[in-house]
């Protein structure tokens, strides 16, 4: 079961991406493999989900090629990585449906987009995230950052405007960048441990000196950093992430700084458990969320208000990250999960939001709460979940990283107990403040947006359909938060104890005969 | 119960379609939902008086302790009773109330009865983490009410003032759950009470709940934002701001304060600000003209004299507490609902302006007399009694606190003031005032006030009276609500201190009315600048400039900081761990090179690395860089990696192809240069992280405690990749799904490549000479032949060499390139390499004979061939799949052939075809944007000016 559907959500986009390139004059053709088949993995990993939580060890591995465990490449579904799966494929898929909207609601403009470039690359970029969460190897895992960066770059300068070169000029040479820190990590873990498959590596490790491992820890966390944008290494998300089309800023912004997240909690967990770092996690984490937050509300434009609420919040994970307990790990993962739905909800709407006011600039809106209640109601929800606002799932995230910053009770946690709650009235007033110009206040010259929109056209109704679709999951996180957040728990569990994953890599029964069974004879 | 908290919120869903049906008539609906639970809470109370409490516990997230877990116990059944009648009468006000608006309604019944769902839940909650949920549930909706009429600023500001005041206590207040929580091990509110912490957590805990109760409940010194408020719809005033939102703080200090009267932090707090809160708001409610806000600096003053109550600590005060609560909720809602129906029915609020009012509407002003009359503590009105508790309770104090003599004094003048703010409304409202001055400036009454809106300020004002009549029986409930059971409530305790000083209060307040009209207008006693909204408005003002400020100076805009920031941070922590862990160990049989070849290498790129730092011009620079891409390759041969070397090569030259492709469009020069000291700066960071990168891995070598993997590699490689090139083997079979992943790479750089430069042309296949250049050439379109495409270039950028050359190569390339794929895994080659050399035969074609031949060559879209090479390496993965093996599992075929003899076929070998289209396909892309296109740009651009004649100098 494993050996077939672990490597599907990475597969089936790659083929679905050569498909779509092959069927580039067909872009309804295109459009029909790429809705069935980010449809079909979005099946898969819940299945992968289902089954590696009622596995014995909550996790569950394949070797590539079916070579011994210890020389190829695994793949793992563990608790974690089924659960990133599940909400990342949830997010390309529902993105896909509002960029399908999207593109044609723009047709009306003229110029249709290229969009036999668009599927195929957005294709990669979803098998890229689906490879980082599922490699269980850390040069697979810069493998699969490389392949969602390609595309990611791709899909950030889609249009090739002034700006959005520029912006593409600052996010690839920093994501190259943290890549080349990645490989320079890479090098030290190979010189230092002779191996790259992270199984072994938990075991090969810790019988390190405590500085070396702590060389390449360093290494690491600062490329992962880096991606995550984790201050003070965050800087250049806002000025990237804003520029981009709504749905493409809405995937980036909701899931690829936590690959990079993931991949922090991955190294953390199973190759440094020592927590030599986990003092210096705790101070960049405060300063994560303080600094981006005050950058959230310096902004005059919804979009980069955005991005910087987005870094704010990238320090509670870390946050969870740095208290390295169980109820740390657990509120980080649920906080990861509940973000990454909820960053992309708010970058739909606020495209929504673009789409009907024909603009970002706060200053240049107004009277969206009368003109488009439907819009109104679309922002509002997402909005007071970001500034956790119980009973949604951000007050459930920050309450269980409260709660694990209280359980550990040392100054350092206080401050950061107190840092979040700070972070989170600020998130508030940075929110609050966009609602009353934005929706509330009256419109002031009438002929600036052409904002009677008139008998909804059926690619916007894809569009809200699918923003409100985010907005009913966000919901759901916290109806169900019962069973969720136990499921973090157990995953923080599992990601402390180690064993699961280092056993299920290294100590299953291989799968096929390790030698080729030679089939047939004649040609 | 928790249906029926369920029940509102439904209710609350459904308002706006009922209102959009119904119009204001869907309040008599909505209505029957708080009124029923009403119904169902009295009905509940016996049973609640045997058992003690009723409870009710549903699931909902037990990892984090946050359950549904009810608890009805006296307190709690006051509450939610004061909350679901009050709540159900303002419904039924509000019918008439907005009997003409339509606008808004449905948002207002929405916000309303979610509101009452919220507030519900929030006083029979029993964990203090569901308590907080429905807390702060209460702040959303009253900022969706009191912000009812958006398009009015003040409302707007309103709103968001009360939401971030009380936001920030709620706040406050969950950290100290949380620590409460943490210390005690339980976030059961009754648990909680009966086990109160001891020491510093206690204060600490009582300190942060403090915050949470003084924004809730607008005690001075956050009461500045209650006032604000009253931009919301009256009714909304009445219920948020009279019976239930403000009261959720005094309720809880009720709640806490068996636990925490004990702490003289607490208990001092409520006492000193409790007081303040009663003096000020008592003052600034004399200066009101705003019948409104009058009322509504009344209730900050009536919010601090409860906490006041409280703060005295013992079991008396609890119940003087309590009483207030009740009494006030009823006479103030009554107050606010009378304001409303003035409004309504004159369009004004401010009493300098009404006259006669109370001839005309006497129901009216008999429902604002007996609230009046309770407010400032008439017999036999409950406020009355409430009034005469607190007295009696200030007689006695614990002996950490403040004599009797000063809280009874803080009680009378809170009193006095009390009086003489209430007569000053009741006359302000209905009396007919100065009959001497002209009509015009009274406000004209636009209609009666109707009969519907005012039932509910009667029926409230008359339940004011009620309960004090029926004190004999509502005593000993109110008595146990408060957990005093033993005390008694009564009307008459006989002459003594309390109804002397409350009789003396009626009389002072008179006094005082009398006085004040005489001297005009009150004063202000406090600086304005001292106002707490003031100091509100300068601290919102100062977090924006600290925003600011804060984001400026991190978020530069500028790339070379953010990488340099990067850098720094990376340099930093490596110096760090490179010093903390000591003398670093360097690795066994340490040699600084191999052969004195490698050093000359290494000296070569060093030179070729800082010249093409310092190279001004643009091509040299990137010829220089392609230096340290030669000296791998030489690395790699003289490491005896002929593999890698030739890859290395390959992929240098078809990368300096492609620069060479773009440099074309950019300036020859770099004219940009960096100032000294910006040099030096980058070079403080570049070399020092150099060298902490080459000494980090140094250490991490020497500190090798296992084999490395790949000395596992051979054996398994040839007997299960079936190969002998271990380099192929690894990059198609053994690691082949990071080359799977990697070959993505180049499909999504391909078009990245291709979408930057159509933009939003449609791409498709390079140029082909159309039917009339075919003509021109004179040639037989059926003839054959090489470089027809040449045909179209001008002579003078022919040349003859290049196309003789390329008849030669091209072939040779291609059968080459074809060998590399088929032998690759056995010998040096592969697919990857094989794809190169074919790339680069069609960069010869494209260079001997310009962007025709391209098309000539490779009449196909770059991206077909790209995606056919993608779906090849997948598909033999998904075809591993389906024959039930892992991904990308190699089967191996051997056959006798003749002619061939042994032939083994591995299966990986249509994944190394797939690598070689996709490599092919990347460089068809390259060159049919960066080149073909680009010359036809530059073709039409030259093109242009002269279709226009000769282009003037």
């Amino acid at each position: 079961m494993i050996r077939v559907l672990a490597p599907l959500p990475v597969l089936l986009p790659l083929l679905a991406a050569g498909l779509t390139l092959v069927l580039g004059r067909f872009p309804r053709l295109q459009r029909t493999v790429a809705v069935a088949v980010l449809g079909a993995v979005l099946g898969i990993s819940v299945v992968l989900l289902v089954n590696a939580n009622a596995s014995a060890l909550g996790a569950e591995a394949t070797t590539v090629g079916g070579w011994p465990a210890e020389l190829g490449i695994s793949l793992v579904v563990d608790r974690l990585s089924a659960v990133m799966l599940v909400v990342g494929t949830t997010v390309t898929f529902g993105v896909l449906l509002y960029a399908i909207g999207q593109g044609s609601a723009d047709a009306r403009e003229g110029d249709p987009p290229p969009v036999s470039i668009f599927y195929p690359t957005y294709l990669v970029l979803t098998a890229g995230v689906c490879n980082a969460f599922l490699a269980a190897d850390l040069f697979n895992l810069f493998v699969g950052f490389e392949v969602l960066l390609a595309a990611s770059y791709v899909l950030l300068t889609l249009g090739g405007t002034g700006p959005r070169i520029r912006a593409g000029v600052t996010y690839v040479v920093m994501s190259l960048l943290s890549s080349t820190i990645f490989l320079i990590g890479i090098g030290f873990t190979y010189a230092a441990t002779g191996t790259l498959n992270l199984a072994q590596l938990a075991e090969r490790i810790g019988a390190l000196p405590e500085a070396t491992q702590t060389l390449l820890q360093v290494a690491l966390l600062v490329a992962f950093g880096i991606k995550a944008a984790v201050f003070p290494l965050s800087a250049w998300l806002p000025d990237s992430y804003p520029t981009a089309p709504t749905p493409i800023t809405a995937v980036f912004a909701g899931l690829l700084t936590k690959v990079g997240v993931y991949a922090i909690i991955r190294v953390q967990t199973l190759l440094f458990p020592s927590g030599a770092l986990d003092g210096l996690l705790l101070w960049t984490a405060l300063a994560t969320m303080l600094v981006g937050i005050l950058g959230a509300i310096a902004q005059t434009d919804l979009k980069r208000m955005l991005s910087f609420t987005l870094v704010s919040h990238i320090g509670y994970m870390v946050f969870g990250i740095g208290l390295a307990t169980t109820a740390g790990f657990a509120g980080a993962i649920f906080y990861v999960a509940h973000h990454i739905l909820i960053q992309t909800t708010l970058f739909l709407a606020a495209g929504l939001v673009e789409f009907g006011a024909g603009s970002t600039l706060i200053s240049r809106l107004g009277g969206l709460a009368r003109v488009a209640p439907v819009i109104a109601v679309l922002f509002f929800v997402p909005a007071m979940n970001l500034a956790g606002i119980p009973p949604l799932s951000g007050f459930i995230g920050k309450l269980g990283l409260l709660e694990a910053g209280a359980q550990v009770g040392s100054p350092l946690a206080w401050a950061l107990v107190g840092g979040s709650v700070l972070t989170s009235l600020l998130t508030l007033y940075a929110v609050a403040k966009v609602w009353n110009r934005a929706f509330w206040h009256p419109v002031e010259n009438d002929d600036a947006p052409e904002s009677e929109p008139g008998p909804m056209r059926s690619q916007v109704r894809l569009m809200v359909g699918a923003t409100a679709g985010f907005t009913v999951v966000t919901l759901g996180l916290t109806v169900f938060a019962g069973p969720l957040y136990g499921l973090a728990d157990r995953a923080a569990q599992d990601l402390l104890a180690r064993r699961p994953y280092v056993d299920a890599v290294l100590h299953q029964p291989a799968p096929a005969g390790p030698v080729a069974a030679p089939v047939g004879g004649a040609p | 119960m928790l249906l029926l908290i369920a029940a509102q919120l439904v209710a609350a869903l459904l308002a706006p379609a009922l209102v959009r049906w119904w119009g204001p008539r869907a309040f008599f609906a909505l209505a029957l939902v708080p009124a029923a639970t009403f119904g169902w809470l009295l009905a509940a109370l016996p049973r609640l008086t045997a058992e003690g409490a009723v409870r009710e516990q549903v699931g909902w997230i037990p990892t984090l302790r946050l359950d549904l877990d009810l608890r009805i116990d006296a307190l709690a059944a006051l509450m939610a009773l004061l909350v679901t009648g009050v709540g159900a009468l303002i419904l039924l006000y509000s019918r008439w109330y907005f009997a003409d608006e339509r606008e808004g309604l449905g948002r207002y019944a929405f916000s309303f009865m979610a509101f009452a769902g919220a507030m519900l839940g929030l006083v029979v909650s029993d964990n203090v983490l569901l308590l907080y949920v429905f807390w702060e549930l209460t702040t959303i909706f009253s900022y969706l009410l009191i912000a009812q009429y958006y398009d009015v600023r003040s409302s707007r500001r309103a709103a968001l003032q009360a939401l971030i005041v009380t936001t920030f206590g709620g706040l406050a207040m969950l950290v100290g759950f949380v620590l409460l929580g943490a210390v005690s091990g339980s976030y059961q509110l009754s648990y909680l009470v009966a086990h109160p912490p001891q020491g510093g957590v206690a204060v600490a805990a009582a300190v942060l709940l403090l915050l949470g109760v003084l924004s809730k409940s607008a005690i001075v010194p956050l009461h500045f934002w209650l006032p604000s408020a009253m931009a919301a719809p009256t009714p909304v005033s009445a219920y948020l701001h009279a019976a239930a939102m403000v009261k959720a703080g005094i309720y809880l200090i009720a709640r806490m304060n068996p636990q925490f009267a004990a702490l003289p932090v607490w208990r001092w707090s409520l006492l000193v600000l409790g007081a303040a809160g009663l003096l000020v708001g008592a003052w600034k409610a004399l200066r009101q003209a705003d019948l409104k806000l009058l009322l509504a600096y009344g209730t900050v003053s009536q919010l601090g004299f409860m906490a006041f109550s409280f703060g005295i600590g013992t079991p008396q005060a609890a119940l003087a507490g309590v009483l207030l609560i009740v009494a006030h909720a009823l006479y103030k809602s009554t107050t606010f609902l009378v304001v409303g129906a003035i409004d309504h029915a004159t369009g004004t609020r401010d009493l300098r302006l009404l006259s006669g009012l109370g001839r005309r509407a006497p129901l009216l002003a008999l429902a604002a007399a007996l609230g009046i009359a309770s407010m400032i503590g008439v017999p036999p009105l409950l406020g009355f009694v409430a009034k005469d508790a607190v007295y009696e309770a200030a007689r006695g104090t614990l002996p950490a606190g403040p004599g009797p003599v000063v809280l009874v004094a803080v009680t009378f003048l809170g009193a006095v003031l009390t009086v003489a703010y209430g007569v000053r409304f009741w006359w302000g409202a209905f009396a007919t005032w100065d009959p001497d001055r002209p009509e015009a400036d009274r406000a004209r009454p636009t209609h009666a006030v109707g009969r519907g809106i005012v039932a509910a300020p009667l029926l409230l004002a008359l339940a004011g009276l009620g309960a004090g009549l029926t004190l004999p029986w509502l005593g000993p409930a109110l008595a146990r609500a408060a957990g005093t059971p033993e005390l008694e409530v009564g009307l008459w305790h006989g002459i003594g201190l309390p109804l002397l000083a409350s009789l003396a209060g009626l009389l002072g307040g008179a006094v005082l009315v009398v006085a004040l009209r005489r001297r005009g207008a009150v004063r202000a006693l406090v600086p304005e600048h001292l106002e707490a909204q003031a100091q509100y408005r300068r601290l919102m003002r100062g977090l924006d400039r600290v925003a600011g400020e804060v984001t400026g100076a991190t978020q530069r805009g500028s790339l070379p900081f953010y990488l340099g920031a990067a850098l720094v941070v990376l340099a930093a922590l490596l110096l760090w761990v490179l010093l903390a862990g000591g003398r670093p160990a360097l690795p066994g049989g340490w040699e600084p090179w191999d052969s004195p070849a490698e050093a000359w290498v290494a000296v070569l790129t060093v030179i070729a690395v800082v010249a093409a730092a310092r190279s001004r011009q643009r091509l040299a620079a990137v010829l220089l860089v392609g230096v340290s891409g030669y000296a791998m390759v030489a690395i790699f041969v003289m490491r005896g990696a002929p593999d890698l070397a030739l890859t290395q090569a390959l992929v240098e030259t078809c990368t300096l192809v492609a620069f060479v492709l773009v440099l074309r469009k950019l300036p020859k020069t770099i004219r940009h240069r960096h100032s000294g000291r910006q040099r030096a700066r980058r070079l403080l960071i570049a070399i020092p992280l150099g060298v902490l990168v080459a000494v980090g891995g140094a250490v991490a070598l020497g500190m090798r405690t296992a084999p490395a993997i790949s000395e596992r590699f051979p054996g398994p490689v040839y007997d299960f990749g079936g190969g002998r090139n271990i380099v192929n083997v690894i990059l198609v079979d053994l690691r082949a799904w990071d080359t799977f992943g990697e070959i993505s790479v180049l499909l999504a750089a391909a078009t990245g490549v291709a979408s930057l430069v159509f933009l939003r042309r449609p791409t498709g296949s390079p140029p082909q000479l159309d039917q009339n250049a075919r003509r021109r050439t004179a040639l037989p379109a059926q003839h054959r032949t090489f470089l027809r495409g040449g045909l179209a270039v001008a002579a003078e950028n022919r040349s003859v060499v290049l196309e003789l050359a390329t008849r030669v190569l091209f072939p040779t390339m291609i059968v080459l390139s074809v060998y590399l794929l088929f032998a690759g895994h056995n010998v040096p080659g592969g697919g990857f390499t094989g794809g190169l050399v074919a790339g680069l035969a069609l960069v010869v074609r494209y260079l001997a004979a310009g962007r025709y031949e391209l098309g000539e060559a490779a009449p196909i879209d770059a991206g077909l061939v790209l995606g056919l090479g993608l779906l090849f390496a997948g598909g033999t993965g998904a075809a591993a799949l389906l024959t039930g093996g892992a991904v990308l599992q190699s089967t191996i075929w051997t056959a006798t052939l003749p002619l061939f003899g042994d032939v083994k076929l591995v299966s990986a070998l249509f994944f190394d075809i797939g690598v070689y289209l996709v490599v092919v396909g990347l460089v068809l892309d390259i060159l049919r944007s960066l080149g073909a296109e680009l010359d036809r740009r530059e073709e039409s651009a030259g093109a242009a000016p002269n279709a226009g004649g000769e282009p003037a100098r």
